[in-house]
């Protein structure tokens, strides 16, 4: 295409004015200046637990829960400790029964 | 900020202080002796005060026989150990010896048979039918044993 030639596109290219504005930006522009102020207010995980333990009744709250997981998990490992000593003493009473199983090399299979 | 630190490490502290108390209470000391597996017994079939009482008596009973079989099975063992040693070192076995160990071993391991159903049977003759039932389900692997010895 040589210069002289006019392209048909240049004509609606000229024409193109700015885009006018959306019907609703003060609600968009509300709407962006309020989640802005709200990520800057939202305090952080420290200050949120400070505030909390300010509280003695939270504090108090956190105290006894922190003790009560600790007596869940012994009872947990409690139990599992018992499982495993009445499965040792019914091996060992197989053994107490039974001469042939207190050689060595020969252990019972409960 | 110091106090809520210092609030988490005394929840940490208290938590596993309390772990390591209630494990500590609830600790049962280790051991294999009569009377652990008598109160384990007790606990496992529900046996009564009278029904122990007679347990512990057949049990105590048995005892020395049930451990001079236990030795002579360690001693057949070491034997055995021995004859399959002089067939790898001289590459010959004494027949006769080996008929003979062969002998002695079937009767001590049927003398062993006997007194361990002698035992299991006046144990559960003791029982309920339930704890009879419970009873024998424990024992089998040691009856099991018995049917098919080493060797």
């Amino acid at each position: 295409m040589s210069a002289e030639e006019k392209d048909p596109l240049d004509a609606l290219l000229d024409r193109r004015g700015p885009a006018p504005p959306p019907d609703d930006i003060d609600r968009v522009v509300w709407r962006r200046i309020a989640l802005l102020q709200r990520k800057e207010a939202r305090p952080g995980l420290w200050p949120t637990l400070d505030a909390w333990f300010s509280r003695w009744s939270v504090a108090t709250l956190f105290l006894v829960s922190c003790a009560l997981i600790g007596l869940f998990m012994a009872e947990l490992r409690v139990s599992q400790q018992e499982r495993e000593r009445n499965a040792q003493l019914t091996r060992s009473y197989l053994v107490l029964i039974n001469p042939l199983l207190q050689a060595p090399g020969a252990r019972p299979t409960p | 900020m110091k106090r809520t630190l210092i609030l988490l490490l005394l929840g940490l502290a208290v938590g596993t202080g309390s772990y390591r108390l209630q494990l500590h209470f609830r600790a049962t000391p280790e051991s294999a002796s009569l009377d652990h597996h008598l109160a384990w017994m007790k606990a496992e079939l529900n046996v009564s005060d009278e029904q122990l009482a007679r347990l512990r008596e057949l049990h105590e009973a048995s005892e020395p026989q049930m451990r001079l079989l236990a030795s002579k099975v360690i001693q057949l063992q070491g034997e055995l150990a021995a004859f399959e040693q002089t067939r790898r070192a001289a590459g010959e076995v004494d027949f006769m010896e080996l008929g003979r160990f062969v002998e002695i071993r079937r009767n001590v391991y049927q003398e062993c048979l006997v007194s361990t159903r002698q035992l299991v049977v006046a144990s559960a003759a003791l029982m309920t039918p339930a704890q009879r039932r419970h009873y024998l389900a424990l024992v089998a692997p040691s009856m099991a044993a018995e049917v098919s010895p080493p060797m």
